[in-house]
């Protein structure tokens, strides 16, 4: 079993959520998450995919209150985007072809468009019947 | 690559994450959390807290990277008292990059 951690843009979340269906793996955890990448948080094209462009210079022009409070009492401040941190727990031999759907789906070629993790995952355990394994996520 | 958790006093969360960004680490990913630990919480006068808030950091580094990483947050996140946190290490087999569809960080 392999844990498919993903962390992608707010909009894109209905889409993936479909092309994930279609591949036949429904189950999903969603968290909202804020998140930053090599380009420290700082970009506009970071948010959602269809931001205009004239939203990111007024936001970059006008800081929010917490935000400005922050800068006066610190020397920097860190700046985050609000991101959507999916986690999918699936067979080992279907990993391959999620990422590369999930990928498809999330890709607009600007910064921003997120990060997928595969990690190993022992054991699982459905609480209702207490099957094991695979055939707790089957 | 390995997967860092760490769960860190909330007001740390700016301090460690410039540190880290200071170190050529500045891709993190944060959650508010609650959560207690082996104080069962938090007792103060008859207030009893049981879930205290927390930041939960997500980090992704190289194996290399590892205990440069943990001692960095480990430096930054300690007050001494209880309720510092904790730092979670897990295994990542691969990792993306959806823009350009690359494998590693």
């Amino acid at each position: 079993m392999k844990e498919i951690t993903a962390i992608i843009r707010r909009d894109k979340l209905p889409e993936t959520k479909k092309a994930l269906e279609e591949l036949g793996y429904p189950s999903l955890t969603i968290q909202s998450v804020d998140g930053r990448g090599k380009q420290k948080g700082a970009m506009c094209a970071e948010m959602d995919s269809e931001m205009p462009e004239s939203f990111c210079t007024s936001a970059k022009l006008k800081p929010t209150p917490s935000t400005y409070a922050l800068e006066h009492t610190l020397p920097k401040v860190a700046l985050y985007v609000p991101k959507r941190l999916l986690t999918i727990i699936v067979p080992d031999d279907v990993v391959t072809k999620l990422v590369k759907s999930m990928i498809s789906v999330n890709r607009t070629g600007k910064h921003g468009d997120g990060k997928i993790f595969v990690s190993p995952i022992e054991n699982a355990l459905r609480v209702r019947t207490g099957e094991q394994n695979g055939e707790a996520i089957a | 690559m390995k997967m860092i958790r760490a769960f860190i006093r909330p007001e740390k969360e700016q301090e460690v994450v410039l540190a880290l960004e200071g170190a050529g680490f500045p891709s993190v990913t944060k959650m508010p959390v609650f959560g207690r630990g082996k104080q069962k919480g938090l007792q103060v006068g008859p207030v009893h807290y049981d879930e205290l808030p927390k930041t939960l950091l997500m980090i992704v580094v190289d194996d290399d990277d590892e205990k440069k990483v943990i001692d960095l947050i480990q430096a930054k996140a300690k007050t001494g008292f209880i309720g510092d946190g904790k730092i979670f290490v897990s295994p990542v087999d691969n990792a993306y990059t959806v823009r350009t569809g690359e494998t590693g960080l």
